[in-house]
């Protein structure tokens, strides 16, 4: 059953393997990110030992960690706008294979080679040149493996109800470009979101976004007990569930429309 | 100019300003999407200084105030620049060839025939938003000499920033893919140029004083005005701006004329 | 800084007086770069080039006179286009000289492209996303056409072409052949003394053909314009140009009237014949036979070159031999002529 979706994934695995360039320029971007973010950090400690209980390999991890899983964590966000934008959506539903899981497919494949050719070069970079902490425990990498799976699922859950605009809209850039903005501010990959005001905190727990990056990084870092983590974790997977109803409801809707419309 | 051509460029400009906002709802959508996009640096900063009070000397208006200088001048450049922004795709699609087969300049048609907007909009609204906030809380007396000196540091980025546009579009006659390299030179530096480089490594400084001088745009400026300690070259760099953009536009303009020569015996 | 144009300026081209275009022995090469990927393949390119050269035309010479139509023709890659865009200044020829309406083209930019009109089929230089008189407002403005002038170009074009119901339509909207129809008046608006038409019914449906080319003809005899096509469709070169000029590998292989290739090509003929009943043809020299229906062995055609075979003993032997219902004699149609000449049979 499974079969048809991993062709897909592989596809669009050896699909990246094409342009050597781009990819390369990629890494070199997340490298000097990081290191430009590590000298703002810098600036910021000013040699201080710690901020709140928070030191500066603390900070130097979670940037690390975050900005090469965002390297991973590569949704297409124009996946569905695309298709609808050039109508080829229509032909796509008649195949003999479930739409979302190709589109699920067709993202996890482009991960798993992000994963491999990305995030491991530019890790070990990125840890040689800044340094990081190493993970807590082991029982605890394990966790923040599994952590950093439901962090991808609900960044793409919240990318796949996104892109169920595009039935409505025209063009779906200016949402998504929004949607983006927030995932940047509120997912801890560009603050710590340790350093949030007490204020930001009481909004963000009624938001999804925390759970993408931050969630796997506090567990990586052992700021988090047990029962600590079976409650994040259990939010993480409410998150992916909430969204993808929310996403799935449109997509029905939208089908809806596409047929009523004739595309 | 003569009045001739100002008729075409105000031809130009209720073309462009009339297929921009045709569709109303999606040009405000866009126009915000872009001011929030950049200003995601902004609010990084905000939340950061709510916490650590000041980086290497600089507060948080002061941080505003430097970053306001590199989006009003990125808004007004993208109004006239737009299209050597776009250039790679006029010559790829073929549309360069349009603008050889009128009788009007070049770089006239090219720098009249498109402007953004919403990233003039976005990003430009940015800068003033910042300006705004900041330039009452820095220290910097308003005055005729202060006026003077922002007016040409402004002009001077506009001009340096263009000039990085137009060598970067002019290498569209030679590679057919450039993108990773705008990238590589200009919107990836323009990220982190909005901080004060005194915070970086010798080398990252080195490239944004001498290789692509974003310090000039808005660090020197806001040195000037603002005095901050950290100040660890030549004072005459203080009013290097305009020059620097005379001088950077001039030899892009060079590279430019030769290429378009290269571009009629070669093709394309 | 090191000059691309070599070409000798003040040299005055002899020729006809009365010849608008003048081209002498016009070659150009392409070099086309062979680098590696990325940048240091690219640094590497801008300081050590290396090419691998094209000959995209050979020595090619011709005139042409004000108000003569003239088609280029030729298959993909001959050498057409680039002819075009050397003769409309985009380009300048390695060697050669080329004067068009007194000017050297692409030495004079700004001055010569005001006296030509450039009509891309593929590539429409209107304004996308805004009502057709949008753009030839820019238009007016771009090549300072005066007002009275553009008034009456302009009103004439659209009921020549009857463009008024789609005058305020955005172009996005159009239909192909109505676009096509604006792509040329907005050629057309400055009243240019030359007009090159690369493709101009690409895609365009029988009747939108039809309209452009009588608008073509009526131009050209009311304003005596000249014109240069290039197409692939015949009957746009039938229809309108009365002289032809084939490229083929950069070089000219045929410069004259359309009658002119039956004439000096035309030898192949053919014999379309009907028997009786499905029968076997015994092989006959120099003549190669057809079955023109693959279910029905009735009809055949005999193709052969008329100096190697007698047409009246060809048919004298079909019809002693076999029963015949019906015969025709008929001479290949043009298009298979061109073809033979692109393929080097007849030269």
């Amino acid at each position: 059953m499974l079969t048809p979706y991993l062709a897909f994934a592989r596809k669009s695995f050896l699909g990246r393997s094409a342009y050597r360039f781009n990819h390369f320029m990629g890494i070199l971007n997340t490298i000097v990110q990081i290191f430009i973010f590590w000298e703002i950090y810098q600036a910021l400690y000013h040699g201080r030992g710690e901020i709140d209980g928070v030191t500066m390999s603390m900070v130097t991890t979670n940037f690390v960690l975050s900005i090469c899983l965002g390297a991973v964590f590569t949704v297409d966000d124009f996946y569905l706008p695309y298709r609808i934008g050039n109508g080829s959506i229509a032909t796509e539903l008649l195949l003999p294979v479930s739409f979302k899981g190709r589109m699920l497919a067709d993202n996890l494949g482009n991960a798993v080679f992000q994963l491999v050719f990305h995030f491991i070069p530019a890790l070990f970079v990125a840890a040689v040149v800044v340094g990081i902490d190493t993970p807590y425990s082991f029982p605890m990498f394990v966790l923040f493996i599994f952590s950093a799976l439901l962090g991808y699922g609900v960044l793409w859950s919240i990318s796949f109800a996104v892109q169920m605009s595009s039935f409505w809209l025209i063009n779906v850039w200016s949402i998504v470009t929004i949607k983006n903005v927030f995932v940047n501010v509120l997912s801890g990959s560009m603050i710590p979101l340790w350093f949030m005001p007490d204020w930001m905190d009481s909004i963000m727990r009624f938001l999804p976004f925390s759970s993408i990056y931050f969630t796997p990084v506090q567990i990586y870092l052992g700021e988090l007990s047990y029962r600590e983590i079976g409650e994040k974790c259990m939010i993480q997977i409410i998150w992916i569930f909430l969204i993808y109803l929310l996403g799935n409801f449109l997509w029905e809707r939208g089908k809806k429309k596409l047929v009523v419309q004739g595309g | 100019m003569k009045s001739d051509t100002l008729n075409l460029a105000a031809v130009y400009t209720k073309i462009i300003i009339k297929s921009w906002f045709q569709y109303k709802v999606d040009a405000v959508l866009r126009s915000l999407a872009v001011f929030l996009r950049e200003a995601t640096g902004i609010l990084v900063i905000y939340f950061t200084l709510l916490k650590f009070d000041s980086l290497n000397g600089w507060d948080m208006y002061e941080l505003f105030f430097l970053f306001s200088l590199l989006f009003v001048t990125y808004g007004i450049l993208i109004i006239f620049f737009t299209g050597l922004r776009d250039f790679g795709n006029t010559v790829r699609t073929g549309n360069f060839d349009r603008y050889i087969l009128r009788p009007r300049g070049l770089l006239f048609q090219i720098i009249f025939s498109d402007a953004d907007w919403f990233a003039a909009i976005g990003q430009g609204g940015l800068g003033i938003v910042l300006f705004v906030i900041s330039a009452g809380k820095v220290e910097v007396v308003w005055n005729i000499t202060t006026i003077l000196y922002y007016t040409f540091a402004i002009l001077g980025g506009v001009l340096i920033q263009g000039a990085i546009f137009l060598i970067l579009a002019t290498l569209n006659i030679y590679l057919i893919e450039t993108m990773s390299i705008k990238e590589l030179f200009y919107f990836n530096g323009k990220k982190f140029a909005g901080y004060p480089i005194s915070i970086f490594h010798k080398a990252v400084q080195f490239c944004m004083v001498y290789i692509v001088p974003f310090a000039f745009v808005n660090y020197f400026p806001a040195q000037y005005l603002l005095q901050k300690e950290d100040m660890a070259y030549p004072r005459v760099y203080l009013y290097l701006t305009p020059v620097v953009g005379i001088g950077m536009y001039v030899m892009a303009y060079v590279f430019w004329r030769y290429s378009i020569k290269y571009y009629k015996s070669s093709g394309n | 800084m090191k000059d691309f144009i070599k070409v000798n300026n003040s040299s005055q081209i002899t020729g006809g007086s009365d010849c608008i275009i003048k081209v002498r022995n016009v070659s150009k090469i392409f070099k086309i770069s062979r680098r590696a990927a990325g940048i240091p393949g690219m640094l590497a390119n801008m300081i050590a080039p290396k090419y691998e050269k094209k000959q995209a035309v050979k020595d090619i010479s011709f005139d042409i006179e004000q108000g003569e139509m003239v088609g280029f023709i030729g298959p993909n890659g001959a050498g057409k286009s680039t002819m075009i865009k050397m003769l409309s200044g985009i380009l300048c020829p390695d060697s050669g000289e080329i004067q068009v309406a007194r000017y050297i083209p692409y030495r004079q930019r700004k001055e010569y492209v005001q006296n030509i009109g450039v009509v891309f089929g593929q590539k429409s230089q209107l304004q996308w996303d805004l009502p057709v008189i949008d753009s030839f407002e820019l238009l007016k403005a771009i090549y300072r056409i005066p007002e009275s002038d553009y008034k009456k170009n302009l009103n004439r074009f659209i009921e020549m072409l009857n463009m008024s119901e789609f005058l305020n339509r955005p172009v996005r909207q159009l239909s192909l052949g109505q676009r096509m129809r604006a792509d040329i008046v907005a050629a057309l608006l400055h009243s240019p003394k030359i007009v090159f038409f690369d493709e101009p019914t690409i895609g365009v449906d029988i009747v939108g053909k039809e309209t452009i080319r009588n608008f073509i003809c009526e131009l050209n005899t009311q304003d005596n314009v000249s014109m240069i096509f290039t197409t692939h469709d015949m009957q746009d070169i039938e229809k309108t140009c009365k002289r032809l000029i084939i490229i083929d590998k950069g070089s000219k292989v045929y410069d004259g009237s359309l009658l002119g290739i039956r004439e000096k090509y035309g030898t192949t003929r053919q014999l379309d014949v009907e028997f009786n009943k499905d029968i076997e043809v015994a092989p006959i020299e120099h003549v190669q036979i057809q079955q023109l229906d693959e279910t029905d062995g009735r009809k055949k055609r005999f193709i052969f070159e008329n100096q190697e075979v007698q047409i009246d003993e060809l048919m004298n032997h079909l019809l002693s031999n076999y029963g015949i219902r019906d015969i025709n004699v008929s001479e290949p149609e043009i298009e298979a002529l061109i073809r033979k000449i692109y393929n080097g049979e007849v030269l």
